[in-house]
């Protein structure tokens, strides 16, 4: 069928293309790109608190400030073991736990159902939830753990500098391992059974069938997967914030909690933009080199 | 913002004369109580803004719904959450929103005023009687050091000792009154609570322990220039040695750097813990759970010197005069007495949560007497007020935000054995400093 820009040539083509992608480029002009360019000019400032003016110009010293404070080093420490624990554990227990749904067995609806649950609570809630759950004194986790034979005293792990990290993290992973589950289990449920079948009659094992067939087949999906979790680690904020707000001491103060503190609660919005800039730079090369050794995987 | 002299009101009157000038005002004020609080209705006819965190909300509309039905204007009243009502005030506030009064903390006050997001109280009728009104010791709160009045109060306390009565008298034990005297109590009382004592260590709260803890052992923590001169004070590292060994020997929890006072309040009620250091109208959540132990928790002062804390009110930027006159009535209802001359709102406040108002009248009213349940002392509470507590005039400074964000990873640090007592008086002096040098992490 010739459609209106067949018959206006190449041109009008474009135009009428540009049209229709205005109202969306608009949107994410005024949300996405001023915002993050506002940011960047932001992070070049001396911004007084009440933003009534950009401030005096300071180049790079926001950076510089950043670059020399061990607290940032500390920081990045944090948010980089939060964020390999969170992306592996969540991208490995959402694929068991796809695996494991992609099997017939009895109530796997229900199944199927429940593991919408933690990825349709919201972060904060998630948060408040793990907090009680890993309570010191009236938490589930230390009841489970004394019920198992485990523990034989309830243990503060929101206060233990070595267990506080790995519990925001496990927190963190149980509602974003259901996303990752849901989006692995729709790629697997793709997989022709016949590929499996005939692998199965040539004799392959289980582990010849996942490697060679399941992950080579997930791939696509695992690349979305892991860059969404690579994003979401390195942005985490409401679950640390409300389990632990940082603490104790800065074991668990990600860059994302140093940012709102610089931002929000000191109001150096020059120092804190600077930081967001540093984060998003970081999550973006995160990001690309994760899809960057997935493809070049491929392309070998 | 800077402040002329004109808009102060002052001249130039220091803080010194200023508060002793308030002395022979408050004799003088109580002489005319009618000029105190009396005033013309304002002029304003338009809808005040004001914003209040959620504590209590229906109660703040209906203080201030009989406030406009008494012939006032409207006001529209927005209630945000606690937790990040900083963030959210300061984000509201940047963005434009217009807002009349507004509840604030104390450590962020003269931050707004510098940043012109609220306006100093200088030259509103009354507003000398009202800081003459109030305890010497707390007037440092709302006048800074030039002079101006920055804010009103919402409410007052003042840092505690809540103790379990029964578990030092089956122990022979006196009430301790020395950091050190609560540190043998606490050895002697393991044998009935694990763990005796409890206090409220999270990070966000550090900084007011470390007011305390100091004022116990009178240490002035800040000169009046705001210099740091508690690393001067050779006491200072026993107070940190102290805190340190409580943490580290098991005399507190392991659990307090992120447990909230409800849970300790429960301890105290239980019976899980024999000591707890907070703001004193904590003893009505643990009286009001009734545990087992509820009845036996009293209080005393937490030394010869403690923190007095207060929020406080503050007035934002207003369109016109009788607008700022229309504020400040309602400043003074809500923050002082009411047209009557009683402390209405005080009183609720009293009534529905044992705070206190920062007044000494406020402790001898009857009707407020007869809003404190039987088991609090009003003549100790209220001689805690007059003169064995410290509002730290240095925590009203405009660099102070940035300390106060500080503390608590640097007592954080000291409580899990990551750092000496020795170096915590050096990172605490430098992160003062640095909070005062300008941007640091």
């Amino acid at each position: 069928m010739a459609g209106a820009a067949d018959l206006l040539g190449p041109k009008a083509d474009r135009a009428f293309g540009l049209k229709l992608v205005a109202p969306a480029m608009i949107i994410l002009i005024v949300l996405l790109a001023l915002p993050t360019l506002l940011t960047l000019v932001y992070s070049l400032h001396d911004v007084p608190a009440s933003g009534s003016s950009f401030g005096p110009f300071v180049g790079l010293e926001n950076f510089t400030i950043i670059f020399s404070s061990p607290v940032f080093w500390r920081s990045a420490q944090v948010t980089l073991t939060f964020s390999v624990g969170f992306v592996i554990l969540s991208t490995v227990i959402g694929l068991a736990m796809a695996m494991l749904l992609n099997q017939r067995f009895i109530g796997r609806g229900l199944a199927r159902a429940l593991l919408i649950i933690p990825w349709a609570t919201p972060w904060l809630v998630i948060g408040i939830l793990w907090k009680w759950f890993a309570d010191g004194s009236v938490g589930g986790l230390n009841a489970v753990l004394m019920m198992l034979g485990l523990t034989s005293d309830y243990h503060p792990f929101l206060s233990d500098p070595n267990t506080a990290l790995p519990i925001t993290v496990l927190a963190a992973v149980w509602r974003q391992a259901s996303f990752a589950g849901i989006l692995l289990l729709a790629g697997l449920q793709t997989l022709p059974e016949e590929l499996n079948e005939a692998a199965q009659l040539d004799g392959a094992n289980w582990w010849q069938r996942f490697s060679n067939i399941t992950l080579p087949w997930l791939r696509p999906v695992l690349i979305t997967v892991t860059v969404f979790n690579v994003i979401y680690a390195f942005l985490q904020f409401d679950v640390v914030f409300a389990m632990t707000q940082g603490g104790p001491g800065d074991t668990t103060q990600v860059l994302s909690i140093l940012i709102y503190r610089q931002l929000f609660v000191n109001t150096n919005i020059g120092l804190g933009s600077a930081l967001a800039v540093i984060l998003g730079v970081v999550a973006l090369i995160g990001g690309l080199t994760i899809v960057r050794l997935f493809y070049r995987r491929e392309m070998h | 913002m800077t402040t002329t002299n004109a808009t102060r009101g002052f001249g130039s009157l220091n803080r010194r004369s200023f508060l002793k000038a308030g002395g022979a005002s408050a004799l003088a004020a109580s002489l005319l109580p009618g000029l105190m609080t009396g005033t013309a209705k304002a002029a304003y006819s338009g809808t005040l803004d004001m914003l209040a965190w959620d504590f209590q909300p229906d109660t703040i509309k209906s203080l201030v719904g009989e406030w406009t039905a008494a012939g006032n204007p409207a006001v529209n009243v927005a209630v945000i959450p606690n937790l990040g009502y900083t963030p959210a005030l300061q984000t509201r506030l940047r963005g434009g929103d217009k807002i009349d009064l507004f509840y604030n903390f104390a450590y962020n006050s003269q931050k707004f005023v510098n940043e012109g997001w609220a306006k100093t109280l200088n030259g509103l009728p009354g507003v000398d009687d009202m800081i003459a009104d109030m305890f010497e010791s707390a007037r440092g709160r709302h006048v800074n050091a030039a002079g101006d009045i920055i804010s009103a109060p919402y409410f007052s306390a003042v840092h505690m000792l809540h103790y379990n009565e029964k578990f030092l008298a089956d122990a022979g034990l006196a009430v301790p009154t020395t950091l050190k005297e609560i540190y043998d109590a606490s050895k002697s009382l393991q044998s009935t609570v694990a763990s005796p004592y409890v206090a409220y260590w999270v990070k966000e709260f550090c900084e007011e322990y470390l007011h305390t803890y100091l004022l116990n052992e009178q240490i002035t923590a800040f000169d009046d220039a705001g210099q740091p001169v508690f690393a001067d004070d050779p006491k200072t590292v026993g107070v940190f040695e102290w805190w340190q060994a409580m943490y580290q020997e098991g005399l507190a929890p392991k659990s307090l750097l992120t447990d909230d006072p409800g849970k300790l309040s429960n301890e105290m009620a239980q019976g899980n813990a024999a000591f707890y250091v907070l703001h004193h109208y904590f003893l009505t959540s643990i009286r009001s759970l009734e545990g087992p132990q509820s009845a036996n928790v009293k209080t005393a002062p937490a030394g010869p010197s403690t923190l007095q804390i207060g929020e406080v009110l503050q007035m934002g930027q207003s369109d016109s005069d009788d607008e700022r006159l229309a504020t400040w009535d309602l400043m003074k209802y809500y923050g002082w007495k009411d047209t009557d001359g009683k402390f209405k709102v005080f009183n609720q406040w009293a009534k529905a949560a044992g705070l206190a108002a920062p007044y000494a009248g406020f402790f001898t009213d009857p009707e407020v007497v007869a809003s404190f349940p039987d088991y609090y002392d009003l003549a100790l509470l209220s001689d805690t007020f007059a003169t064995k507590s410290n509002v730290v005039p240095a925590r009203t400074l405009p660099w102070y935000p940035d300390f106060q964000a500080k503390v608590g990873d640097i007592v954080h640090a000291l409580l899990l054995g990551q750092a000496t007592p020795a170096k915590t008086v050096e990172d605490l002096t430098a992160a003062a400093k640095g909070a005062q040098g300008g941007r640091t992490l």
